[in-house]
């Protein structure tokens, strides 16, 4: 019986390490090729490097606008979703502890414009900031990014707003704190898991988005970096080199913020997807 | 007596005009976002709507000519193509991605060695931006040395060409998405497994309950629920999904890949023809609403 059982986490174990390198295969053969010659890459059909080489990170380092690109991407991000988080706070506050018609039915209709198309907003919106003069500038793009993130952020702030007993703002309220003061005394202080979740969502969703960026930042000098690496498929005639080993350092901060907030990440998404 | 009398006056005076004061805090609260709504979604909406009863380009809008835009659009048959792939796509997308994304759920819920890692590993294809899954599979898929390519050769058979041949480009953008979707499935349904009480399992093995039963009547009734949120939320996802295709095929080749919001992308930004974009986007729009209304039923069965 006990050797039975151990066989069966055996291969529920190899399994699962099969399926979990399966997987993860395209991102694998994507960074070992980041690591051939440009024409390794073409003629072999290996998948390991005959010779490690440094030189596509060299390419991209000295003859490319990958750090400038890099740059704008964390400008775009990091505003983003600071906006996001701060406004989506107040928001989510509101439909959380008030009640009335008018915030029942704009929470409404949050959950509505989840499924709003982009592409709808693009074309009017495009035509608006043209005319204004602000394509071509990160603030459209960063502007962009917190509003279309805000529906979801509201309704996450709202799922741990709602977990938060009321006691604590009456006591409050008796002690003579002003609505607003509750909610920065007392409140988001101890919201930060809250918060936390939402600036990962925010973030990933700043990092790497792609049509709306596309649709914007037309100047080389002042694309982030999804659209960025686009240019290496169409313009140099796909250079495998720069744009795997470009890919690959695009992952490089997902990853060093994912592993940092990861309990936040699966906690938020699951809460995320209840609460609709 | 008096005295209490002009109290309980001055008390009730005092209370009810406080009453009927509105509190507008949670207003001012909401007023940013309000604003930024307003701007972001309602105005573009509202003029989008405008747009597509117009004739004209992004640089010149020109004349109103009523519902023509929509009659040329359910004349053509690049559009009613682009409407049944974007059903393919959401179906098969949603399909795939939730029984993946179930059956590994089911398997990280036992009792494994790892399971932290394998939950981070298995998350990747969610988490990287869209540019870089591509770029991964595209090596992946290409003719020469891709790798799927070099199995099929392994086994004996010709090469396939997966992004030059219709099928095969339909077939690769839904493999993809798959691909990226499953992660989500995995995590929601696995988080709602984690609240089923074992003790049911227990019941039911004592009551002489094989596994299939228990999971037939157990598990499944349990993430009922969050099964057809998950569903629903992918379904508007999949239907709303622009990178992967984009950046795969273009739509290609010849339209095969192309649904209705790459559709609208290629009106309005490469042939400039705003009014027939506009009217693609809201045609979408209206198909999202009807599921959207079918998810708020389903949320409010609950």
């Amino acid at each position: 019986m006990n050797t039975h059982k151990r066989l069966k986490k055996t291969v529920l174990f190899l399994s699962l390490a099969i399926v979990s390198i399966l997987v993860n295969l395209p991102i694998i053969t994507m960074i070992i090729n980041s690591l051939k010659s440009n024409t390794e890459i073409l003629t072999s059909s290996s998948l390991l490097p005959k010779q490690l080489t440094f030189e596509n990170y060299q390419h991209l380092h000295t003859k490319t606008m990958f750090w400038t690109q890099m740059g704008n991407s964390f400008i775009v991000t990091f505003f983003g979703t600071l906006l996001s988080i701060v406004i989506a706070a107040f928001a989510g506050y509101a439909i959380s502890r008030f009640r009335s018609k008018v915030l029942t039915g704009f929470s409404r209709i949050l959950l509505l414009l989840q499924m709003f198309p982009i592409i709808l907003a693009l074309i009017p919106l495009f035509i608006m900031f043209r005319n204004l003069g602000l394509i071509n500038t990160h603030f459209t793009v960063i502007l962009l990014y917190t509003t279309l993130h805000l529906p979801f952020s509201i309704w996450m702030y709202k799922g741990y707003f709602d977990a938060i007993p009321t006691e604590l703002e009456d006591a409050a309220s008796i002690d003579g704190c002003t609505g607003l003061q509750t909610f920065f005394r007392i409140i988001l202080p101890i919201s930060s898991p809250g918060i936390a979740a939402v600036a990962i969502f925010s973030f990933l969703f700043s990092w790497n988005e792609y049509l709306i960026a596309n649709v914007f930042l037309r100047d080389e000098q002042l694309m982030t970096i999804p659209v960025g690496i686009q240019l290496f498929m169409q313009q140099y005639g796909t250079d495998w080199g720069s744009l795997t080993a470009a890919a690959t350092l695009t992952m490089v901060p997902v990853f060093v913020f994912f592993l940092f907030v990861q309990k936040y990440f699966i906690a938020g998404s699951a809460a995320g997807a209840v609460k609709g | 007596m008096p005295q209490s009398k002009t109290e309980k006056i001055s008390m009730s005076t005092s209370i009810k005009p406080r009453r009927k004061k509105i509190n507008w805090l949670p207003y001012q609260f909401l007023l940013p976002t309000v604003i930024l709504l307003l701007l972001i979604n309602l105005y573009p909406f509202i003029t989008g709507l405008i747009y597509s009863i117009r004739e004209g380009s992004l640089i010149q809008l020109e004349d109103f000519v009523g519902l023509d835009n929509y009659i040329k659009l359910l004349q053509m048959p690049e559009f009613w193509n682009a409407l049944q792939f974007s059903f393919l796509f959401g179906l098969f997308g949603v399909a795939g991605s939730y029984l993946i994304g179930l059956i590994l759920a089911v398997l990280l819920n036992k009792d494994v060695w790892g399971k932290g890692f394998f939950r981070v590993a298995l998350l990747v294809p969610w988490i990287i931006p869209s540019v870089v899954s591509i770029v991964g599979w595209r090596w992946m898929i290409g003719d020469q040395h891709g790798l799927v390519n070099q199995l099929i050769g392994f086994l004996g058979m010709d090469p396939v060409n997966f992004l030059g041949t219709e099928n095969g480009a339909i077939f690769s953008v839904i493999l993809i998405k798959i691909w990226r979707s499953f992660p989500f499935m995995m995590v929601t349904i696995l988080a709602s497994l984690q609240t089923i009480n074992t003790d049911l399992y227990e019941a039911a093995k004592i009551d002489g309950a094989g596994r299939w039963l228990s999971f037939r009547y157990i598990t499944l009734p349990s993430i009922k629920m969050i099964s057809i949120i998950c569903c629903i939320l992918m379904t508007i996802w999949c239907f709303n999904d622009f990178d992967t295709i984009w950046l795969l095929t273009q739509g290609g080749p010849v339209n095969a890949t192309e649904n209705l919001i790459i559709l609208a992308y290629k009106y309005t930004f490469t042939k400039s023809d705003v009014g027939i974009g506009s009217a693609v986007s809201i045609i979408s729009l209206i198909i999202l609403m009807i599921l959207a209304t079918i998810m708020l039923k389903f949320q409010e069965k609950d």
